[in-house]
């Protein structure tokens, strides 16, 4: 027995020594602080730190067991360990002694292995804590009474009554008053008001602010959303749409603190909404930042001493009150302005009619002829439903792919005799290195003999269209020159970018969104930024962020080159909405539509011209 | 271009003109680019081309002792006639030359074997 314990004893000492030496040269490594093998008044907690829980109250009465006194804990975001700076070489010593490789204040009772070091990290102190808030935003702690926490709490349904419009979101329970809250339009419907207005209860919050709301675009809310957050709950960051709702935006927080991130570009500010406070958000801080709060269990914030600290979040109900605005919205801040993106006004259309041949000119024609290679290279793959298409036709057919690109479509069927045309000469080039049989043309008059071909390709070309009766032609061309009997496919690019809820590729290939780096509206409102310097601001059109979803019909698109330039090139598109194509094709002459479908992000359509004989 | 495609190349898009066909064609760099010979391809590709453009076709190359002015009947059984429209249509390459509006004289190049067959805005 007493050989095994000693045993265990040293197998002890071992693995601390091997543990220590590799968090040290995590430190080391992180913020170039070095061990000192002689006692400082620095001590570095080498295992625990703001990552795994640690507070500054748990290490600081752990400390004060040893009987050594601390001056200050130096904690740092994101890290697992922490530093203190004790009152004399002494206290450093009794701190040492009593804790390293003996307390047991880590993750689920691990013990804690400290280390004496020469020098504390040069960033210490300096916090995301100690920035200003967002304009416009304000936090009113203590805005309202423990015993008015429990009645507003037993008002909005606490007690058991179900009968409100509820829904269960992947991170939250969520319950509306007033009007219900929208999750799929981001929106309310002002039409269709809910049996159960906000409870009177809430009543008692409108005369607090009788200091404030005097700027206000509204004195009560008609709209109330009840989200309750476990802890480990979050919500992405967002903001609130603007044509939903008017400024400012109020949220009361009930039974826990929490953390909440505001974010504008890179901008980012942590806000700590403390248990019983009122958010206040209007203005910038409600148009022009977003706001979301992080699904973790543990908040990091700032310590009693003017360090950082970790906080269990607990079960946190907010109540989000805001008053509908039953219109567009007018603010001045654009950039996530949900009125001001989607808008297509009317000069817009009466110009795209005018400058449609100038715009497909400078914004496809010019901008495929300088990106022609590096497109040709990120165009190989056929897509299967295409190649379906091709296979479907009898051997020795004639088929002609208007708008073939780099004819990746043209070699699919080698059974057919496959002809191709396209604009861009560069594109083109490609296809004949590949001794393809192309010619260049455009798509509104295709030089070939009317009613000579057994079937017709257009994929992703007509969208490049700046009418509708420019759209209209390219179809009726492609109707003219097949015989009949003869099909076509027509692929256009969708606007909306989901079917059933399920992202198109081209979303999906939104990396830094998937991995929830970022969001839509983050990215939007970076490239805003970026784009605002490189480009002249008499652009007619919006310009789109690649990988989000469309905001409007008539965009353009952004295409950067691979090279060191890294030159922005926008193209045109006039993404389409759904039936807009089958409309199209409702509209030739001669022409019956066999089916349309939906395929990764694009309506396509194929038709058919009908025989003479059964007219 | 091979003169296949030549076959179904029309200038009817010029404002103006009511058929454009067959454009005047001129060769002035060709290629020829062997491939394998498929009489049923041949075959099956004849109802949908025009003849008088494959006759054409056979007089700039200069290959009109092997091409008839009018299309036989039963071509098909005719092999040699088979070969040497595989040949015309689908292994000579034009690389450079032109085409040309029967009807308004307007000229459209054939450079690097590509036809260019865009009008201008006020030419449709």
């Amino acid at each position: 027995m007493h050989v095994e314990e000693t045993q265990q004893k040293v197998n002890k000492a071992k693995k601390a020594d091997k543990k220590q030496r590799r968090c040290l040269a995590i430190i080391k490594n992180d913020c170039e602080v070095s061990p000192s093998d002689e006692p400082t008044t620095y001590l570095a907690i080498l295992n625990v730190g703001l990552s795994n829980g640690l507070t500054e109250e748990c290490l600081l009465m752990e400390a004060a067991a040893t009987g050594g006194k601390v001056i200050q804990v130096v904690m740092l975001p994101g890290k697992s360990y922490c530093f203190l700076i004790c009152a004399s070489l002494e206290d450093s010593q009794h701190i040492y002694e009593g804790m390293h490789n003996i307390s047991t204040i880590g993750q689920q009772g691990a013990v804690a292995y400290l280390s004496y070091v020469k020098q504390l990290p040069a960033n210490a102190g300096k916090s995301e804590w100690n920035k200003p808030l967002p304009n416009g935003l304000h936090v009113i702690a203590d805005f309202v009474s423990e015993e008015e926490e429990s009645t507003l709490l037993r008002a909005i349904g606490g007690d058991g009554r179900t009968s409100e419009v509820t829904g269960t979101l992947k991170h939250r329970n969520v319950k509306h008053f007033g009007f219900e809250f929208l999750y799929g339009s981001n929106n309310v419907d002002p039409s269709k008001p809910l049996e159960q207005s906000i409870p009177s209860a809430c009543d008692i919050l409108w005369p607090r602010l009788d200091n404030f709301a005097s700027t206000w675009d509204w004195s009560s809310p008609d709209q109330l959303t009840v989200n309750e957050y476990e802890p480990g709950h979050g919500i992405p960051p967002h903001v609130d749409t603007h044509s939903a709702f008017l400024d400012p935006i109020l949220s009361l927080s009930l039974q826990s603190d929490v953390v909440m991130d505001f974010r504008r570009g890179d901008d980012q500010v942590q806000v700590r909404l403390p248990r019983r406070s009122l958010l206040i958000m209007s203005g910038e801080a409600r148009y022009d930042w977003t706001h979301g709060i992080r699904p973790k269990h543990i908040d990091v914030v700032p310590s009693a001493s003017g360090g950082l600290t970790t906080q269990a979040r607990g079960k946190r109900t907010s109540l989000t009150f805001r008053r509908l605005r039953n219109g567009p919205c007018d603010c001045s801040y654009p950039a996530l302005c949900d009125t001001q993106q989607t808008k297509v006004p009317q000069e817009l259309t009466a110009s795209l009619v005018a400058q449609a041949v100038t715009l497909e000119q400078q914004n496809v024609h010019e901008v495929y002829d300088k990106i022609a290679d590096h497109f040709s290279e990120t165009r190989h793959t056929p897509w299967p439903q295409v190649a379906e298409f091709l296979d479907s036709f009898e051997p020795q057919s004639v088929v002609l792919d208007i708008g073939c690109g780099n004819g990746k479509y043209l070699g699919c069927n080698p059974l057919l005799l496959a002809v191709g045309c396209d604009r861009a000469q560069g594109l083109l080039a490609v296809g004949r290195r590949k001794r393809q049989n192309v010619f260049r043309c455009d798509c509104l008059n295709v030089p070939v003999r009317s009613s000579s071909i057994d079937g017709c390709i257009s994929i992703a070309v007509i969208h490049h269209l700046a009418t509708k009766e420019r759209r209209l032609s390219a179809l009726q061309e492609m109707a003219r020159v097949l015989r009949p009997g003869g099909r076509a496919l027509v692929y256009v690019w969708a606007k909306d970018q989901r079917k059933n809820d399920k992202k198109s590729t081209y979303l999906r290939q939104n990396k830094a969104v998937n991995k929830e780096r970022t969001t839509e509206q983050q990215q939007r409102q970076r490239q805003h930024q970026e784009l605002e310097q490189q480009l002249p601001n008499n652009n007619p059109l919006p310009i789109h962020t690649n990988r989000t979803e469309f905001q409007q019909q008539d965009v353009l698109v952004p295409w950067k080159t691979k090279d060191e330039q890294k030159t922005t090139y926008l193209r045109y598109y006039h993404v389409f909405e759904e039936q807009e194509l089958e409309n199209l094709v409702s509209q030739l002459q001669e022409v019956q539509l066999i089916k349309s479908y939906y395929d990764q992000g694009n309506h396509c359509a194929i038709f058919e011209k009908i025989s003479k004989n059964s007219l | 271009m091979k003169l296949s495609t030549y076959n179904f190349l029309t200038s009817m898009a010029i404002k103006g003109v009511k058929v454009g066909f067959p454009l005047k064609l001129t060769i002035n760099k060709k290629e020829v680019v062997e491939s394998e010979f498929n009489p049923t391809f041949v075959e099956r590709m004849l109802p949908k081309l025009d003849w008088s453009a494959v006759y054409g076709a056979a007089q700039v190359a200069e290959l009109t002792d092997d091409i008839p002015a009018v299309q036989p009947e039963n071509i098909g059984e005719n092999e040699l006639l088979m070969q040497k429209l595989h040949h015309l249509l689908f292994e000579i390459d034009v690389l450079e030359g032109q085409l040309e509006c029967p009807e308004t004289g307007r000229v459209f190049p054939i450079t690097d074997g590509i036809p260019n067959m865009l009008l201008n805005e006020d030419e449709v």
